[in-house]
């Protein structure tokens, strides 16, 4: 009488609140790059390093919980979705927390403060960013809900204006980052060549954040539309 | 005859016996599969599950559970090749009720997910076809219970995915999910009660000689039906207002209240399942046993008297409770604490499609497989997008265990049939 005997062996793990739970984790990791962020411009280093370490951890703690999903999910598995649609969206939501140890690192070992001129929209646009993973961890957050109605079409007009909402944040976000280029640009020829090479490398990293939040978005659509 | 009448006693002892045996086992493996999807998703507990299991098995088996044991006992057969012989029909069938027994206690044990209809069915052909002659072997009947096999899980995921379409755009997806359950779950729970209630009264009875006449008349058959389902809807009410709805609980995730309210109702919907079991699957313990009493009692005729004494009832029933209280409460409450993925609103539509289908094999005297069924009804509720993941190689291991039972119980069957043979001898 062991498990395969009986009907249970019929229901597989769920992975919707480990992708859920994922997203999260990738989500606090990014919020710590605010702390980090803020900290190094005002030459913070020790509790810019703290956080370095913190976001470090938190994408090493999301890499194994999406590790653990792939591992529990056979192809023989049937889903409410496609499980292809649904790696993809665990890759892209890894990719954010990737991108953000990355940039980190980078503006940690070059300690790299940026010139007043633009200092501060730095900040606004990582504030942005992380609104942006927010928004979409608000709609992955909504699983379960689709799940439980069967992916109705009311569940799914509720999850397209969040999905809205991601895009409009990321948009925001260009903005922002077409700001500072401009005024980047503007006081270039004045700063050391190499700095400004990893400065507007920083800004490009960062606003791939958000863009990895709106494809998780769109993804995740695609993802309930099967 | 002279056998059968010298040796009566010994004969009707080895089929209580050898019924016992296969009840048990019965109880032991597939009533915990029948219930477990109402103990798993938290609904009732599994003290209330066994309860229920003990009362509705046995109303199954009794009220509705005559035309699956009329085809267990003389439907897989062709009883013309036995008139001149009929000492081996008797050995064959306590043949075949060993066997069937031996093989659910052997596969148990090693956790194959075996089916009680898929033993006893290939015992039977087996010693008929190998022992007495192919022609002994009614393969018209056969092959219809082979195709229902295939049909009967098909049927209870379709109506699965009717059920939960319906629930769906009923209840769930609709702006007030809460106040719909309230309004809609007992007119569902009225409807099986009506269909479940009607089937019995219609064929089932007819196998209980008190109650005979109830189903010969169709107006009362409906008017009983309809009382059967009002009073089950109106218990379905109580029991949904006296769930305590805490409307904090829907902050979080806002079908929670919701959900109680179906989970209130898997007593309901266990309660069909145990009968629906009860009606299909007590008959592989007894069909065989009848058998056995009805040649040893008219001193080696074949009779087709339809109507069971009690006493044979009570060793499938009372074999059954056993069962499921030696051993099956065990396999009841890993299954309990296993099964959290499925949500009591899936568990109510799976196990309304899988009793009401079973109830309907019943119907046709057709020995399906209650947990195969079930299995059906859950992939169409999966169908329909309501679950979030299912294993489908348990399809492929249903299909293996097939393919091992049915020669499996028929070898053992053929061996036991004779070893009987030559201990009792033959005329």
């Amino acid at each position: 009488m062991t498990k395969s005997g009986n009907i249970t062996s019929l229901f597989g793990k769920s992975p919707i609140s480990p992708l859920q739970k994922h997203m999260k984790q990738v989500h606090s990791c990014i919020k710590e790059f605010g702390v980090f962020a803020k900290a190094a411009q005002s030459h913070d280093w020790d509790k810019a390093q703290e956080a370095r370490v913190s976001i470090g951890n938190k994408e090493k703690k999301a890499d194994q919980l999406k590790k653990k999903l792939r591992m529990n999910l056979p192809s023989t598995f049937m889903m409410p979705f496609s499980r292809r649609d649904l790696l993809d969206v665990l890759l892209i939501q890894d990719s954010i927390a990737n991108i953000t140890k990355d940039l980190a690192g980078l503006m940690m070992t070059r300690h790299m403060v940026f010139p007043k001129e633009f200092a501060e929209d730095f900040i606004k646009l990582a504030e942005l960013c992380i609104k942006t993973s927010g928004a979409a961890l608000v709609a992955i957050n909504e699983l379960d809900e689709l799940l439980e109605t069967a992916f109705s079409s009311r569940e799914r007009k509720i999850v397209a204006e969040m999905v809205k909402k991601i895009n409009v944040l990321e948009h925001d976000t260009d903005t922002v980052q077409n700001d500072i280029r401009n005024k980047l640009f503007l006081i270039e020829s004045d700063l050391p060549p190499v700095d400004v090479m990893f400065y507007y490398r920083a800004i490009e990293w960062l606003g791939e954040t958000a863009d990895a939040a709106q494809k998780v978005g769109s993804r995740f659509e695609v993802m309930l539309t099967k | 005859m002279e056998i059968i009448v010298q040796n009566s006693d010994i004969l009707i002892m080895l089929g209580i016996g050898f019924g016992l045996f296969m009840a048990w086992g019965i109880g032991a493996n597939d009533v915990a599969n029948a219930m477990g999807t109402s103990v798993g998703s938290g609904a009732i507990t599994f003290k209330q599950a066994v309860v229920i299991a003990i009362i509705f098995e046995f109303a199954g088996a009794v009220l509705a559970g005559g035309e699956v044991t009329a085809t267990v006992r003389k439907g897989i057969l062709d009883s013309g090749s036995f008139v001149s012989n009929p000492e081996l029909l008797v050995y064959g069938m306590l043949a075949s009720l060993l066997a069937a027994a031996t093989w659910l206690l052997i596969a148990s044990s090693l956790g194959w997910p075996v089916s009680t209809t898929h033993s006893i069915v290939g015992a039977i052909v087996g010693f008929g076809a190998v022992g007495v002659g192919v022609d002994a072997v009614a393969w018209g009947k056969v092959y219809a219970i082979i195709a229902s096999w295939v049909i009967s899980p098909i049927i209870a995921g379709t109506l699965a995915i009717v059920i939960f379409k319906s629930l769906q755009s009923n209840i769930i997806d609709t702006e007030k999910p809460l106040e719909n359950a309230k309004k809609y779950l007992p007119f569902y729970v009225f409807f099986v009660g009506f269909i479940i209630s009607l089937v019995t009264l219609l064929k089932g009875l007819k196998h209980v000689e008190s109650l005979k006449h109830l189903g010969k008349d169709l107006p009362t058959s409906m008017m009983i039906a309809t009382g059967v389902g009002i009073l089950a809807a109106i218990l379905a009410a109580i029991i949904i207002r006296r769930i305590k709805i805490n409307p904090e609980d829907d902050s979080d995730f806002s079908y929670a209240n919701m959900e109680k309210l179906f989970g209130g109702l898997m007593i309901i919907t266990a309660c069909a399942m145990a009968f629906a079991h009860g009606s299909n699957d007590v008959a592989n313990a007894i069909g065989p046993l009848a058998a056995v009493y009805s040649i040893v009692e008219s001193g080696g005729e074949i009779v087709s008297k339809s109507v069971l004494p009690s006493w044979i009832l009570l060793v499938g029933g009372g074999g059954i409770v056993f069962g499921l209280t030696t051993f099956g409460y065990r396999v009841m409450k890993t299954i309990g604490k296993s099964i959290t993925e499925l949500t009591p609103s899936r568990g109510f539509a799976a196990e309304l499609a899988a009793a009401t289908t079973v109830v309907f094999a019943s119907y046709t005297g057709l020995p399906v497989s209650t947990t195969q069924v079930l299995v059906g009804a859950v992939l169409g509720v999966g169908i329909a997008r309501g679950l979030a993941s299912l294993n489908l190689r348990v399809i492929n291991r249903i299909f293996l265990s097939w393919i091992i039972t049915l020669p499996a119980g028929a070898i053992m069957s053929i061996l036991f049939f004779f070893t009987l043979k030559g201990i009792f001898g033959s005329s």
